[in-house]
Order: C-alpha cells, then sequence, then structure tokens
C-alpha cells in the first residue's frame, strides 16, 4: 500500500516538474525577448535624448540646431568618402575596446589602451623606417607584429607590477599612459625625428610601409578588416575556448575561479598583453594607414575611447563592432558639423560625452543582468 | 498583543504567503517552523516592513501596523534579530549599542549606558560585558549583543531568525535560556527554526508553515516531533537512512599535521591528522569557525598548509594544484553556493563543467567542445533531477536546492576516490538534505572515501563511520560511531570536555 502512495507521488511529482520546467523555459524566454526590446527601446529614447540636450546647446550658441544637425550626418554618411573617414575612425575604437571589455571580463580594469596604442605606434614606425624592404607584403605585416608586441610589452608591464608588487592596475596602466604618450614625443624629439620639420614628427614613410587601401579614390584602409577579424577571433575565444571559460569564470566570481582551480595571475597577464597586443595594432594601423608617419599625440584620448566603447558593449566583443562604429560615426559627423556650421569645437566633445552618457544608462541594466 | 490575520503576499507567480494568520500572546513564545522557502521569511518581512503584503491586517498593542517601515516597526517595540548581524566590529559593545539609538541622546555618555547594559545583561542572563570590543566575540555572544540592543530600546516583541543554527549546543541553551527569562518579562517571542526538539522545548505555541500557508497549529504541550515534522514536510521524512555496515577498505586519504594560518595571521589549523580509507566516511562535527572551513581548503588545494602532508592513494599531493588534484579523483564540495561551488551568472551547463571544462570530453587543445557540455548537461540534468528550464537556464534562476544537485551532480557524479564535502546540506530543506546525503552515502557504497563536515549534529552522527569533533584548529581523534553519543560530542563541539586527540596537538 505504501508503495502505491508513494508511485503516486513520484508520476504527480513527475508531472508537476515537467510543467514546471516548461513554464520556466517559456518565462524565461519571454524575459529574454523583452530585455532585447527594451535594450532597443532605451538606446534609441537615449540617443534621442542627448540630441535634444545638444539641440539647445547648438542653439544657445547661436546656430540653428537643425541645420547642424543636417551637417552631422552628411559628415558621417553622406558620400562614400565621409563613411570611409568614419570607418577609419572607428578602427582603433574597436581593436582597443575588444581588449578591454576581455580585460574587463576577467575583472581586470585596465585602462592603459592609450600608452599601448603609443608604443605601439612608436613601434610600427621603427620597423617603417628602418626595414628598407621593397614590398609591402614584407614591411607592413613586419610592422603590425612590431606594433602588436610593443602593446603587449607595454601591457605586461603593468600587469607585471600589479601582479608582483600589488600596485592595482587602474594605477599602473593609467600611469603607464603618460609615460607611453611622452615616448612617442621624446622618439619625435630626438632619433625619430624629421629634420628640419617644425613639427614633432618622423618622417613620412616610404610608400610600400602605407597601408593598402580597400576602396580605390577614398582613405579606407585594410584596419577596419583587421578590427572585425580580431572581434571574431575574440568573440570565439571567449566564448569558444577554455582561456575565455577561466575568463568568464574569474569575471563572475573569484572564489568559483580559485575552486575551479583557474589562476588569476597567469590569466590576468595573458589577457592584459592580449589586449595591449590589439592596441599596439590599433597604434600601428593609425601610423601605417591614416598619418604615414608617427606625429605627437597621434592616439590622444583613443584609450578612453576605448573604455567607453567596452562600456557601451556590456564588455561583449560582439558588441563591440556596433559600438565602435557608433561612435566612430558619431565622431566624424560632430566634426563635420564643427567644420560646416561653425558650431564650437568644445560642443563636439559634448555631443560625445552625452551622448555617450546617456546610452550607459539606458543600458546599465542590461550589464547588470548580463549572461557570462 | 500581535495579530496578523488573512496575510498575503506574490512575488510574481510565487504565492509565499496565503491567508496566514498569526497571534502572539503577551510572555509567549510562538514557534515558526517551516522548511526553506514555506513562506517564514515573507510572513516576518512583512511584520517587520521590509515588505508589504498585498492583502491582510496586523494589530499590535492594539494600534494598527499598516504601511510601516522598519524604523517605525522598532519604534512601535518589535525587535528583529537576524542571522547576519548589524554590528560594527571595530565598535565596542556599548558604541554599537549607542549607535543609531536616538534616545541615547546626542551626547555620548558610555558610562550611563554600560551601566544601562550591566543591569540588563543580569535581568536577562545575557553575560554581555559592555566594554569589549565587538570583534573578538564569538558568534554567540555578539547575538545576545543584538538581543541586547532590541531589548533596551524597548522591543517587546523580539524575532529570532533561525537564532541556534550556527550556535554549539551549550550557546543554544544559554540561548533558550536568555528566551525563558524575556518570557518572564513579560516580554513575547516568535522563534523561527526548523529544529524540531528546541521548538518543542521551549515554545508555548507553535504554527508551522508549508508552501506559504499554515499546516498546522498546536500547543507545544503534547505535541510530538513526528507531528510537527508531517505538519512541516507534508509527508514522512524519518525513514532511516539505509547503511549497510562494512568495513573500510585500503587508506585513500591521509593527512598528516597540517597547520594554517591564514591571511589575517589567525592559527587555524593546528596539526590536523587523520585518514580515511574506501567506502568509509569520516564526519567531523563543531561549530562554524573552528578550522573546518581551512582544512576542507587546504585538501582541495585552494590553500597551503605552513606545516604538514597529505596523500591520496600513498602519493604526496601537498603541493599539487587544484587541478592536478581534481584529476587524480579528489572532488568536493564547498559550503558557499553562491559564489564558490555555483556561479550564479553562468549557466546549468557551464557549472556542471566548472571544474573539468579543461578535459575531455569537454574540451579538445584549448577549445571547449560544445557537445561535450551538452551531453554532461543532458545526464546531469537527468540522473540527479535537476529542475532547471534547460541547460541554457542560469543558474541563478534555480532553487538552492537544485543548485546544489548540480554541484553534487559534478562532484559525486564523477565518482571519485575522495569527497570533501563540506556543509553539503546548508540551507537545503528536508527532501534536498536527504538527496544530498543519499548520494554521499551511494558513493561510500561505490567506494569512495568521503570527509563529511557539518555543524547539525544529527547528520554527523548517523552518517560518519567514524565521528571526530573539530574545535580550534584541532580534531579530536576519530572514534567509531558505536563508541561515542550526542553528549559527547556535544560538549566537544562546545569546548568543554577533553580532545581525545591531543596526541596531535602541539606540544604547548
Amino acid at each position: 500500500m505504501s508503495e502505491d502512495r508513494s508511485a503516486r507521488v513520484n508520476e504527480v511529482g513527475a508531472a508537476d516538474s515537467g510543467a514546471m520546467a516548461t513554464a520556466t523555459r517559456q518565462a524565461v524566454e519571454a524575459l529574454a525577448a523583452a530585455d532585447w526590446l527594451r535594450a532597443v527601446v532605451l538606446a534609441s529614447a537615449a540617443v534621442t535624448l542627448a540630441l535634444g540636450v545638444t539641440a539647445v546647446l547648438i542653439a544657445i550658441s547661436g546656430k540653428n540646431p537643425l541645420v547642424a544637425y543636417a551637417a552631422m550626418v552628411r559628415g558621417a554618411v553622406g558620400s562614400i568618402d565621409r563613411i570611409a573617414f568614419a570607418l577609419n575612425k572607428s578602427t582603433p575604437y574597436i581593436l582597443g575596446g575588444v581588449g578591454v571589455a576581455l580585460c574587463f571580463r576577467a575583472r581586470v580594469i585596465n585602462i592603459g589602451a592609450e600608452g599601448q596604442i603609443a608604443v605601439g605606434g612608436i613601434a610600427a614606425t621603427w620597423v617603417a623606417l628602418n626595414i628598407a624592404a621593397s614590398s609591402g607584403a614584407i614591411v607592413i605585416p613586419a610592422a603590425i607584429v612590431a606594433a602588436a608586441l610593443g602593446g603587449a610589452g607595454w601591457a605586461a608591464f603593468a600587469a607585471a607590477i600589479r601582479l608582483t608588487r600589488g600596485v592595482h592596475e587602474v594605477l599602473c596602466t593609467l600611469l603607464l599612459n603618460f609615460v607611453g604618450l611622452l615616448l612617442v614625443s621624446e622618439a619625435l624629439h630626438g632619433p625619430m625625428g624629421e629634420p628640419g620639420a617644425g613639427f614633432p614628427q618622423s618622417p613620412l614613410f616610404k610608400r610600400p610601409a602605407w597601408l593598402p587601401h580597400l576602396l580605390a579614390g577614398t582613405d579606407l584602409h585594410v584596419g577596419i578588416l583587421i578590427a572585425v577579424f580580431a572581434i571574431v577571433a575574440c568573440h570565439l575565444l571567449l566564448w569558444r575556448t577554455t582561456f575565455g571559460f577561466r575568463l568568464r569564470v574569474l569575471g563572475a566570481s573569484p572564489p568559483a575561479a580559485a575552486y575551479a582551480g583557474v589562476s588569476f595571475p597567469r590569466c590576468a597577464f595573458a589577457v592584459m598583453a592580449l589586449a595591449g597586443g590589439l592596441a599596439g595594432i590599433a597604434g600601428g594601423i593609425e601610423v601605417l594607414g591614416v598619418h604615414y608617419r608617427l606625429i605627437e599625440g597621434f592616439s590622444l584620448g583613443f584609450g578612453f575611447n576605448a573604455v567607453a566603447v567596452a562600456l557601451l558593449a556590456s564588455i561583449n566583443p560582439i558588441a563591440v563592432l556596433p559600438a565602435g562604429l557608433f561612435l566612430g560615426f558619431l565622431e566624424a559627423g560632430a566634426l563635420a558639423m564643427q567644420r560646416e556650421v561653425g558650431v564650437p569645437s568644445s560642443l563636439v566633445f559634448v555631443i560625445q560625452g552625452l551622448t555617450m552618457v546617456f546610452v550607459l544608462c539606458a543600458i546599465g541594466i542590461g550589464i547588470r543582468q548580463q549572461r557570462v | 498583543m500581535l495579530e496578523m490575520r488573512g496575510i498575503y503576499k506574490s512575488y510574481g507567480p510565487v504565492r509565499a504567503n496565503r491567508n496566514i494568520d498569526l497571534t502572539v500572546p503577551p510572555g509567549k513564545i510562538v514557534g515558526l517552523l517551516g522548511e526553506n522557502g514555506s513562506g517564514k521569511s515573507t510572513l516576518m518581512k512583512v511584520l517587520f516592513g521590509i515588505v508589504r503584503a498585498d492583502a491582510g491586517s496586523i494589530t499590535y498593542k492594539g494600534g494598527a501596523l499598516a504601511g510601516h517601515s522598519p524604523r517605525e516597526s522598532i519604534a512601535a517595540g518589535i525587535g528583529m534579530i537576524h542571522q547576519h548581524f548589524m554590528l560594527v566590529e571595530a565598535m565596542t559593545v556599548t558604541e554599537n549599542i549607542m549607535l543609531g539609538w536616538t534616545r541615547a541622546g546626542r551626547w555620548l555618555r558610555p558610562r550611563a549606558i554600560g551601566e544601562l547594559i550591566e543591569g540588563a545583561s543580569g535581568t536577562y542572563g545575557l553575560d554581555v560585558d559592555p566594554n569589549a570590543t565587538v570583534g573578538g566575540l564569538p558568534y554567540g555572544k555578539r547575538q545576545r549583543v543584538e538581543i541586547m540592543k532590541a531589548i533596551l530600546r524597548g522591543a517587546d516583541l523580539l524575532v529570532l531568525d533561525e537564532p541556534t543554527s550556527n550556535l554549539s549546543p551549550p550557546e543554544a541553551g544559554r540561548l533558550l535560556e536568555a528566551m525563558r527569562r524575556l518570557r518572564e518579562q513579560g516580554r513575547s517571542v516568535i522563534f523561527i527554526s526548523h529544529k524540531l526538539g528546541e521548538v518543542l522545548d521551549i515554545c508555548d505555541d507553535i504554527v508551522v508553515l508549508r508552501d506559504g500557508e499554515v499546516t498546522g497549529r498546536c500547543s507545544a504541550a503534547g505535541a510530538t516531533r513526528a507531528e510537527l515534522a508531517h505538519m512541516m514536510v507534508g509527508r514522512d521524512v524519518t525513514t532511516p537512512i539505509d547503511r549497510v555496515s562494512r568495513d573500510p577498505g585500503p587508506e585513500i586519504l591521509a593527512v598528516t599535521g597540517l597547520s594554517h594560518t591564514d591571511e589575517s595571521g589567525i592559527e587555524r589549523l593546528r596539526g590536523v591528522s587523520f585518514s580515511i580509507g574506501a567506502g568509509e566516511i569520516l564526519s567531523v562535527a563543531g561549530v562554524d569557525g573552528n578550522g573546518q572551513a581551512d582544512l576542507v581548503d587546504v585538501i582541495a588545494g585552494l590553500q597551503r598548509p605552513d606545516r604538514g602532508h597529505v596523500s591520496l592513494t600513498g602519493r604526496d599531493i601537498t603541493r599539487w594544484s587544484v587541478q592536478a588534484r581534481l584529476a587524480a579523483g579528489l572532488s568536493y564540495i564547498p559550503v558557499d553556493r553562491s559564489g564558490t561551488s555555483i556561479v550564479p551568472g553562468m549557466t546549468v551547463e557551464d557549472n556542471l563543467a566548472l571544474r573539468e571544462f579543461n578535459r575531455a570530453p569537454l574540451s579538445r587543445w584549448c577549445c571547449l567542445d560544445r557537445a561535450g557540455f551538452r551531453a554532461l548537461a543532458a545526464s546531469g540534468i537527468a540522473r540527479f533531477g535537476i529542475r532547471a528550464g534547460g541547460p541554457d537556464a542560469p543558474a541563478r534562476t534555480l532553487s538552492g536546492g537544485n543548485q546544489q544537485k548540480i554541484v553534487v551532480a559534478r562532484e559525486v557524479g564523477r565518482n571519485p576516490r575522495v569527497l570533501l564535502a563540506f556543509q553539503p546540506t546548508w540551507g537545503l530543506d528536508p527532501g534536498a538534505t536527504r538527496f544530498v546525503i543519499d548520494q554521499v552515502l551511494a558513493l561510500r557504497q561505490a567506494g569512495g572515501a568521503i570527509l563529511y563536515i557539518s555543524a547539525e549534529l544529527d547528520e554527523v552522527l548517523t552518517l560518519g563511520d567514524r565521528i571526530a569533533v573539530m574545535y580550534n584548529g584541532r580534531l579530536s581523534e576519530p572514534v567509531r560511531r558505536e563508541e561515542t553519543d550526542r553528549t559527547t560530542v556535544g560538549l566537544m563541539m562546545g569546548g568543554f570536555a577533553p580532545m581525545h586527540g591531543a596526541a596531535h596537538a602541539h606540544p604547548a
């Protein structure tokens, strides 16, 4: 008799659990769908709000906001040339941002992309100036590899200070930014400077060292392809490799990582070096593809924009692509607005800053609820 | 004194409280009994004003309480003692009691308050020294400081949420004595617990909750454990644990002279030695914080010992990495589910793979094999009956019991040589507890060597082939289950009896 009863209980339990599982799955799916929709609505609202506030500022500065915005849209996407310009602008943000996103995933607060980009630029410049090869097929890969190594080395330096001396990585990456920027100046006033130029810059690279263009007649160089490739690689790295799994566990819970046998020092060092390498490549692309020479302050602001892009993407590598493009196009448009309508240049940064803040506020909920 | 009538509270689809009535007369102790998730905490949050009820009324000392905040509840004379204390460790008892107490005056009068504390301490048998620094007090004393805080602020009704769950038996006894004194002074107490014995011992009336409803209401006089247990779970859970007694096989895990000092420089382990054979459970009793956490962490490789050795089937693994130990067949169920053994934000699948993600069949070279993850999740979910929205559901969406099933599936499902189980039933309801215990026993049957550490005396006494007690970083000499009893172990837990294992202690 008691067997009877327990069998019945089991049956009820099984039916119960089946129904519950279905209900739970439906609830989770509905929630996910709602989240996605909400994110889009919130992001659109944020951009609209930022544009609205900026319109008031533009009006205060004595210009017509509608005219200014028309110029901004034209400046961002008005022609092939403009789009090429915006894509070139986006490239370093994407490369820097995806590395920062990976670091943040593992709770390593790397804000040193700026310095890593600068050192990458120096390394690429050294190769471009000193390797006397006539073929771009040799010089360019060599320069990019040198840039990656330079950036990685600079980041690894910061990681080593963090891991051996316990200095917080925010502090060492930040301080090494200043050192990196000054190294560029030092190089340009010394060994790499162009003799007789009135401006701190290196000599123009020889033709073979220039990054090839993607579209004839525009400035669009192959950097954006490298950036897209890096995004895909980092996405696969994070979700499909054991290293990515380690990063995700570390970021989600350090005690769980210790329990799973994941070594924080090793992972932190590796992810810093990786991010530094990506930032270094961004620096190399910038000197080889945009300026064709090293110039002082070429990386100014890139590092912080990379952090902004990583956050905008909710530290999700694949989302760094749209986030980086967003920032690049926004900047391209804002610069055109300044040029065409005469909106004060400071307002350009205000627009960028406000848009970022509003968008970040809108997706703030998303960051907390994300899957790891 | 307190009347709660027709309380309803839902969290989304979950109906946490349904039509609950609760009456507390002056000078009585009312036991609120129920499993985890039965609605006890929700009801108390409604009472204290932390959450709002959907329907129902609360009357306290003749006045209605509605839409009140916790601050207003305190002002009205309700005191709540949570399991996590709200005390500043660096301050003295007096300072903690003055903190945020407006009636203590704008000028600090530590001496006057100290006298108040001493007076109340005597009246209620709380034994609290006003000048002691809270950081140096054991858990039981801190709890009494919290009670003192509530009493001095004029609480006539005290709510104690699972107050004995972290206390040794002698300390629990002191607490129950203090509760009796409170009752003598005309104060009322709501005592939340799932320990039937204590509830029967001290309460006047008992209210049992299950699935958000009152399933039983009785006077403590005349009630029996079996009746209460039945009301609490709706079925009999007192079926005895099946175990075949057998002689242990060859020695699998051996620990000799382990000492460990934690980061703050406190010596947590002082020369611990024991060994466990195949198919044997060594169960270790002890009040939390006597070195148990350090012992399992050191054996599992999460901490390095200062001295001593750990060996597994004769090989010295003292300096092996966590991963190497895992590969050698060492499993570990830590106590902390919410951030160590489970990563709440990761999926069920990832959590099942948490510790062996870098080995076949879960990965090849450096790439994860998603098909391997899927297969592992499917078998784990089926074999251990994990109730989840699917292998992709984040672990945080699962109940505590189901999260622990993930841990058990991962650690026991791989048929380890050694299992370190540190309070594996902590915070679980009787059904889930039974599941974990059955799995541990099945592993014993399959020849695993098991170190089972628990603060629950009953578990220790029923599960262990041999039993030892941990106190102040030392482990007593393990004795066969038949050779010890509840009282002896209970006294040793409180440090009131000599540890047989003195031979292993320091010569000092």
